[in-house]
């Protein structure tokens, strides 16, 4: 519970439309709780369970950024969302052949393991933090395969202006409910969003029919999720099928196993050596350890040589690994900013202090 | 002297030039007479098949058009000129050849007491539900006629036909109304809805409706139920509104008892009203008569000698489904005598003795038998 007071002044600020942070203490508390509580439970098939992690400038001490994982989207309930589908209406006789767009209320990507909750403090966006911030939850599925899902997805915001009003709400949600966007979504925030997905439209959506700004705002990102939302398309994540049923926004989702962090990530001991990992061959990886509740995950320079991934003295400490520890590390990949260093741990309970320092 | 009568008759195979240059002056909304002479030779070949029993229920068309019979004098010969005025028709049974789609205008709710919601939207679900049904269909009268009781006695004839060859048609009877649209012929629903589904003008699409190609014009609407919301403010309006010179068929038609039960035409969401066979006024009150034949009856002038009600306009029909004929005469029955003059039993083909169907022409001259 040590981080919750950094997770609230993260959740105010943080973006409409992130509704897995919701700016209410009872609320980020009982997160908190369920997720120390996940990462100390034995699971054999994913449930309920939610991973709550934090970015944790290691120079400082300063919790710069939260990422989540639901283990199962919709758990005891269902999960909506559009489905954009085409409909051809065409017709021999009359030699005509018409594509129509309509959005689907559907149920698909119930069960799947969602990637939640994340922000970095725009400081850091800059920077190779916000790759760590994001994988290392894939680090974190490739070691725990049996807690998640073999498919993920993912919500990002979709487009709505200053005062969080939607112009795919306005078209849509805001006809079946009479209330603004911004509070349905507070609404919805922390508690299941079936609730709400009940009172809207269940047949389809002719999407002809809505006016033209709910029609561009349909898979539209919010610019201010550009960041989190290219990560994963890196990673191999497809948005062309799923959005929120709410702002409209794309909702993406992946096979666990096509991703580039767990095709590129590979079980390695760790092998402590000042010389090697600071050899000119040494390459930025992500780095993350396979215990669940000491989790921990980095960037570091290391050299990988033959099963064995030769990290720096400093590096190790970070993250509390000695010779001949297990980790998973994926290369990663090319980045043109420099930030701060952080690392990557569960959001922790009152009992769990341990943050290891790592020092640039 | 010149005179005139107007008779209502089964459609006769000759009638061909004479429909085509009627359905010539019909233009839009009226998607069962097309200008299209292949089309209108189809009508009548399939009305000679209805009326000959040659037909299946499924094709069965009962096409009758309204003739002015005049007698000319000319150089002391009197000589007949016939004229085709108006058309009207009844199918036996829609949509068991090709789909009959309507919208059925419904609502769903949803509410939700613990954060406060109540909303109704109004909902389109394209429905097959007149699959089966009667129709009354075709309605057309030459501008030049539409005075006195001939629009009347036109649509309102059907009803005689219905009632002496009940039969033949279904417990249920529909009317489809003209729904709105602009002097251009532009359909606010139209345009909000069936434009987006379909590139081309209402017109057109009513034209393709009227050559037997409305089921490939619906394939290609929407199938999926419609949030009515979603459609433009001037296209909501028009849902279930009857086209402003289409509003004296309708209050006819509601006169004798049909209603509006939630179905629209899926292209400009005209009403459809509709009304139990036996729950017709005109076919309920109507009844069976002895026709006399004598002289000055069938006028006003044949009262005057005896102390009998006074006379009301009544639709009279011969009985026999090959000579069927309908006239629209003044009479005030006795008993089961309803009088007639000579002229109007020979237009009707009938003589003293036989028997025929009356009914008054306005409901509020009808007593219930």
């Amino acid at each position: 519970m040590s981080d919750l007071p950094a997770i609230e002044r993260i959740a105010a600020v943080s973006a409409v439309g992130i509704t897995s942070l919701p700016p209410d203490h009872e609320k980020l508390y009982d997160k908190i709780r369920s997720s120390v509580h996940s990462f100390s439970t034995e699971v054999d098939v994913n449930g309920e369970e939610i991973y709550f992690f934090v970015l944790e400038n290691t120079a400082t001490g300063a919790i710069i950024g939260t990422s989540g994982i639901a283990a199962s989207a919709g758990f005891h309930d269902r999960f909506y969302s559009y489905r954009n589908e085409i409909i051809v209406h065409a017709s021999q006789e009359l030699k005509v052949s018409n594509k129509i767009h309509a959005l689907h209320l559907c149920h698909d990507l119930t069960g799947l393991s969602l990637l939640t909750s994340f922000y970095i403090d725009p400081a850091y966006a800059h920077s190779k933090w916000p790759q760590l911030l994001s994988r290392a939850r894939l680090l974190f599925m490739a070691e725990f395969p049996q807690r998640f899902a073999d498919k993920l997805a993912a919500e990002n915001p979709g487009l709505c202006d200053e005062n969080g009003n939607s112009p795919f709400w306005n078209a849509v949600g805001r006809r079946f409910f009479s209330m603004e966007y911004p509070q349905a979504e507070q609404l919805s925030g922390g508690r299941s969003k079936t609730f709400i997905a009940e009172l809207m439209p269940q047949y389809p959506i002719y999407v002809p029919l809505l006016p033209a700004d709910a029609q561009l705002a349909i898979g539209q990102l919010h610019p201010v999720a550009d960041l989190p939302f290219s990560i994963l398309l890196d990673e191999g994540f497809e948005a062309d099928t799923y959005i929120d049923i709410f702002d409209g926004g794309p909702t993406v989702e992946a096979r666990l196993q096509t991703l580039r962090t767990i095709q590129t990530n590979r079980r390695l001991c760790v092998k402590i050596s000042k010389d090697d990992a600071s050899n000119r061959t040494a390459l930025d990886y992500l780095v993350a350890s396979t215990s669940t509740d000491t989790f921990r995950a980095t960037i570091a320079q290391a050299v990988i040589d033959g099963d064995a991934l030769v990290m720096t003295p400093g590096a190790a400490s970070v993250m509390q690994l000695t010779d001949g520890d297990s980790v998973r590390a994926a290369p990663l990949g090319t980045y043109t900013s420099l930030g701060a260093t952080s690392n990557v741990s569960p959001s922790s309970g009152a009992s769990s202090s341990a943050n290891a320092g790592w020092n640039s | 002297m010149n005179a005139t009568l107007m008779i209502v008759r089964p459609i006769a195979a000759a009638d061909l030039g004479a429909l085509f240059q009627l359905a010539s002056k019909a233009g839009v909304g009226l998607t069962t007479l097309p200008a299209n002479e292949a089309l209108l030779k189809q009508r009548i070949d399939a009305s000679l098949a209805s009326f000959a029993g040659t037909a299946e229920p499924a094709d069965q068309i009962f096409v009758f058009v309204m003739e002015e019979a005049e007698t000319v004098s000319e150089h002391g010969r009197e000589r007949k000129k016939n004229k085709i005025v108006g058309i009207c028709a009844i199918a036996a049974a829609v949509g068991l050849r090709q789909p009959w789609y309507s919208y059925r205008v419904g609502q769903v709710v949803h509410a939700s007491q613990e954060l406060g919601i109540f909303t109704q939207t109004p909902t389109l679900f394209l429905s097959n539900d007149h699959t089966g049904h009667s129709e009354l269909c075709s309605l057309f009268l030459d501008s030049e006629y539409r005075v006195g009781k001939n629009g009347s006695m036109l649509s309102k004839c059907r009803f005689l036909f219905i009632a002496q060859f009940r039969a033949l048609f279904a417990k249920k009877m529909i009317a489809e109304l003209r729904g709105v649209s602009d002097a251009e012929g532009k359909s606010p629903f139209w345009e909000s809805l069936g434009r987006h589904f379909f590139s081309m003008d209402f017109k057109d699409a009513d034209y393709l409706t009227g050559i037997g190609k409305k089921s490939f014009v619906a394939e290609l609407m929407p199938k999926h139920p419609l949030y009515s919301s979603f459609l433009t403010p001037a296209a909501q309006a028009v849902i279930g509104q009857t086209h402003e010179l289409t509003r004296p068929a309708q209050a006819m038609l509601e006169a004798e008892g049909f209603r509006y039960e939630g179905h629209v035409d899926i292209f400009d969401a005209g009403p459809a009203v509709e009304c139990d066979v036996g729950d017709i006024d005109a076919v309920v009150k109507s009844r069976l008569f002895t026709a006399d034949v004598g002289p000055e009856a069938g006028s006003d002038a044949g009262s005057t000698a005896k102390s009998e009600q006074p006379k009301i306009n009544y639709l009279v029909a011969s009985t026999s489904l090959d000579h069927f004929r309908v006239l629209l005469v003044r009479a005030s029955p006795s008993g089961e005598l309803l009088r007639l003059s000579a002229v109007q039993a020979a237009a009707l083909g009938i003589k003293s003795g036989d028997s025929i169907r009356g009914v008054p022409l306005s409901p509020k001259d009808r007593v219930a038998s």
